[in-house]
């Protein structure tokens, strides 16, 4: 029996997972927040370099503005970012100074945990970057110990990992980050107590998508095997490509004899928002998933999968998804076997797509090219050959490896107008300004969302739209509401 | 802006000692916060709307308020018999009452207001008094009497007309208006065996009369050892010391003025290290120009919801954060100030009979619903009015870009307001709201008494 902590994912991976990272808005988060703070969760996995800028780009809403609101709401959970250490918003790397001052000003803000993500598993990109977190004042910095099937990612393998994370002050804890969610409880039995062996005591996490369910069942266990804590989704977050559902984990844990305290009753209201607000919005819920054993072979992580079909079905091809699945198996094993997580699983797919709809690597990415000329780092394993000289022998390709190095933040001060915030300068430096213009324009962001007025809300809104209406009354049991258009043309009730 | 560490203790369920629309008001921030609310009701209030809002209900006692929402030992019983982590006295009834807060502490339970010593440093007038002069506040000139003599020495000093109080008063009760020096004697007998019998402690003490006073009161919020200050509110509009209608900010008051006055309240705070919400009430004299400490009020108002429309604050979901031991999250630079809210009282009265009582069923209510339009309410449709308790049914709160603004949608709005079955005091609200004098802001606290006769001339 043990004590076993939750990080609830909701609002930064089971968002990303599930409603293709758009479906949040600040609106939903300030309302949630104080139900999730009176949880009890360890921390939230909250957000990332990618959610802020779909918050700038897709919401115009002003996402440092949304931390803020969601640390006055939450004063004493955790709220968690996740990194590479390499990029913030854009896919080009930026200058370590940037990405210091990046670090200060989410501490400023409200973040107080970050995971040090880098699926290369470049140690020493890792300690440097979780030395910078620790100058930045961040509380509790995590490593990730990215979990893949491959010849090279054995027991053993990780096992050296962790002893390096555990070796290194900076960082406080560890976690088993399994995106595809293909970390069987068979496997987890030889590979967790190899972890834990080499942790000397560094607590340790465990972070595996329910995505083709065996998940649960990993974490029904896990806890015996030296899991402190397991990262869960709340409702309609939960499940699918998402993360286990928090309230069902809970009861197995329980189940399985270890304590779990949590307020049940706050984590049912979370529950409940995050299904009234799917319905509301017309977005998927989470859903058990059957166990697919060609998922092992592709291993298309969380979002993309359902980032990919849309956008076959928006080129009319929906009907290649069978072909792209396979292409992507190939694309992965022609570039080395990266792991399928932020941001190879973008990069591999979005060139099988190319594969699929055109000649093989007639058109490639830049994020593929970069890829190639090593801006992201070291590949697990060599790039095939042929294809490395496909890709590097165009104009694209010489014109990216002659850019200049990324510039410090001083340079990039000088850019633009003076006096802006630091934070608005690291907007501004890596998003087309004209989308922090229209963030700025629309602020500030909403903050009151209840999903059971949506249906009014929208009735109200057609209402005002059609002038022929003069009077409406709506009358149910327990509720007669009515609307007259005044004569200035605004309608009271 | 970091995560903090909390001293005390997470409240999931919160017990509400109180009733009415305060009840209604604690049980919606704790839906909020995923805070399970209990409400603690008399037999009167079982099968009232916040009965029906709570999460569950618990009996607290018979509808007489001595034997329910008056007696500590019961409130802590019902505390204890559905194990809330904390109780909400709301204000009124035990609000401010040290006993109840030290039984809570013993029963090791949350109570959501300030420590035992500061209920007793602020409920006790003279205590009171004596802690804004340490803290450098000005009152109004005055002192104890405990004699007659002791009484004409005070008197030499402060000059006539005086106010005697009673020490154990409050909100109006236990206060006499002193002519001259040939009423002092017959006053102080009267006013002396009054406060034996109404409060139980026959001290009284006498106060320079300020002819012409405007009553301002500053929101504040500690967390025991900083406090903010959250603007102020203008609840001149009385009648025999009860408000009506109050507003925030206090309008036509002068930058310097308004800053010494949000310091003194902050001194205040400083000074009693002060933990929760409270409001440093003040009377700010028009001919002086000045400002004098009246009394502190340790609780939640009736009136919080202005100073949460211009603040953009949940002050109970700050008074329970502060109550579980989380430092302040508000700096006072981040208090700004937007608009002008006012709130009409709406009560069960018939204004045309001198303001009596008029319990009873309500037969409809119709709340008008908009942009900065709030109505906190605990009455609805088949809603009993029990003749125990108060008779407040409703505050219309408006929020407006200006105080005109704000005042015109309270107009419009009150003219939607309908609640019927019952005599209130919405006529008079519209009759209010349409007067010039008071239109123009600034009233002092005699003006609705002169206001009021004018309109029961009028409506001869």
């Amino acid at each position: 029996m043990a004590d076993v902590g939750l990080v609830d994912v909701s609002l930064r991976d089971g968002n990303q997972s599930l409603w293709g990272a758009t479906g949040l808005r600040t609106a939903h988060i300030a309302q949630v927040a104080p139900l999730m703070e009176r949880v009890g969760f360890r921390a939230l996995d909250y957000s990332s370099s990618t959610a802020m800028g779909v918050a700038v780009r897709t919401h115009r809403e002003d996402p440092w503005e949304r931390l803020r609101l969601t640390r006055a709401a939450m004063p004493t959970t955790k709220l968690q970012f996740i990194g590479t250490g390499f990029r913030f918003i854009s896919w080009q790397n930026s200058h370590p100074e940037t990405m210091q001052l990046v670090y200060d000003r989410l501490v400023v803000n409200g973040i107080d945990r970050v995971v040090v993500l880098d699926p290369m598993h470049d140690m020493d990109a890792a300690r440097e970057t979780a030395r910078r977190l620790k100058q930045a004042g961040v509380d509790e910095v995590i490593g990730a110990l990215t979990f893949t099937i491959s010849v090279v990612h054995d027991d053993a393998f990780y096992a050296d990992l962790a002893g390096q994370f555990a070796a290194d002050p900076n960082f406080d804890r560890v976690y088993v980050k399994d995106p595809a969610g293909i970390l069987s409880a068979e496997r987890a039995r030889t590979l967790l107590p190899a972890i834990v062996a080499r942790l000397q005591g560094t607590p340790l996490e465990l972070h595996s998508h329910a995505t083709i369910g065996l998940s649960p069942m990993t974490y029904s266990i896990a806890p015996e095997l030296g899991v402190e804590v397991v990262q869960v989704g709340s409702g309609a977050l939960g499940n699918g490509s998402s993360l286990p559902e928090a309230r069902r984990t809970v009861a197995n844990l329980r189940a399985m004899g270890h304590r779990v305290d949590i307020d049940d009753r706050a984590l049912g209201m979370v529950c409940d928002f995050f299904d009234g607000l799917a319905v509301a919005e017309e977005l998927p819920v989470g859903r058990p998933q059957d166990f697919d054993a060609a998922f092992l072979h592709h291993q298309i992580a969380g979002g993309v999968m359902t980032t990919t079909r849309r956008q076959l079905s928006e080129i009319g091809m929906e009907h290649r998804f069978d072909a792209l699945v396979e292409e992507v198996g190939v694309v992965r094993a022609e570039m080395g076997h990266p792991i399928m997580v932020t941001p190879f699983p973008q990069m591999v797919v979005s060139q099988a797509l190319f594969n699929v709809i055109g000649e093989r690597y007639a058109n490639v990415p830049d994020q593929v090219i970069r890829y190639v000329l090593g801006s992201f780092g070291r590949p697990t394993a060599p790039i095939d050959p042929t294809v490395k000289d496909r890709i590097l022998d165009r104009p694209r390709a010489r014109e990216l490896a002659s850019e200049p190095p990324p510039p410090p933040p001083a340079e990039l001060r000088k850019r633009f107008r003076r006096g802006i915030s630091d934070e608005e300068l690291l907007l501004r430096a890596h998003m087309p300004e004209d989308q922090v213009d229209a963030m700025l324009a629309a602020a500030p962001a909403p903050r009151h969302f209840n999903p059971s007025l949506a249906p009014v809300l929208t009735l109200l809104h057609e209402l005002g739209s059609r002038t022929s209406v003069h009077d409406l009354a709506v009358t149910t049991p327990g509720l007669r509401m009515s609307v007259r258009r005044a004569s200035g043309g605004t309608s009271v009730g | 802006m970091g995560r903090v560490a909390s001293t005390g203790r997470r409240i999931h369920r919160l017990l509400i000692a109180n009733r009415g629309e305060i009840a209604a008001r604690v049980i919606r921030t704790c839906g909020r916060l995923g805070i399970e609310s209990v409400l603690a009701a008399s037999d009167a209030d079982l099968e009232s709307l916040p009965a029906r809002l709570a999460d569950r209900v618990v009996r607290l006692g018979p509808a007489d308020a001595a034997r329910s929402y008056l007696d500590p030992a019961a409130v802590v019983r019902a505390a204890r018999a559905v194990e809330a982590d904390a109780v909400h006295p709301g204000y009124g009834f035990l609000s401010e009452n040290p006993s109840l807060a030290r039984a809570c502490a013993a029963a090791g339970i949350v109570f959501i207001g300030p420590t035992p010593e500061s209920l007793e440093a602020v409920g006790d007038k003279l205590t009171a008094r004596s802690h804004a002069v340490a803290a450098g506040l000005p009152v109004v000139p005055g002192g104890e009497a405990a004699d007659l003599a002791g009484a004409q020495a005070v008197a030499a000093e402060v000059g006539y007309p005086l106010l005697v109080k009673a020490v154990g008063g409050g909100g109006g009760r236990g206060m006499k208006l002193v002519a001259g020096p040939g009423d002092l004697a017959r006053t102080l007998d009267l006013a002396v065996s009054e406060a034996a019998a109404a409060f139980g402690d026959p001290r009284v003490y006498l106060e320079r009369f300020v002819s012409s006073g405007r009553h301002v009161e500053l929101q504040i919020l500690g967390d025991g050892s900083r406090a903010v200050a959250l603007g102020d509110r203008d609840c001149s509009v009385q009648r025999r010391y009860q408000k009506l209608f109050e507003e925030a900010p206090a309008p036509l008051l002068s930058d310097a003025l308004r800053a010494e006055m949000t310091a003194a309240a902050l001194a205040l705070a400083g000074h009693l290290r002060y933990r929760g919400l409270g409001t440093v009430e003040l009377l700010v004299d028009r001919a002086r120009g000045t400002f004098y400490f009246l009394e502190m009020n340790a609780r939640i108002q009736v009136e919080h919801p202005v100073t949460e429309m211009v603040t953009g604050l949940d002050l109970v979901a700050e008074q329970i954060a502060v109550a579980e031991g989380l430092p302040l999250r508000i700096r006072q630079e981040d208090v700004v100030l937007t608009g002008h809210a006012v709130e009409c009282r709406i009560n069960a009265e018939d204004w045309t009979t001198g303001f009596r009582p008029s319990p009873g069923r309500i037969d409809r209510v119709v709340l008008p619903v908009g942009e900065g339009l709030r109505v906190d309410t605990h009455v609805q449709g088949g809603s009993d009015v029990p003749p125990h308790y108060d008779s407040l049914l409703a505050k219309l709160i408006v929020h407006g870009t200006d105080r005109d603004d704000a005042v015109a949608r309270a107009r419009a709005a009150l003219d939607l307001l309908r609640i019927e079955g019952v005599a209130t005091t919405v006529p008079v609200h519209q009759a209010l709201l349409a007067d010039p004098e008071f239109a123009a802001g600034g009233v002092d606290t005699t003006f609705f008494e002169r206001f009021l006769d004018q309109q029961l001339v009028g409506a001869r």
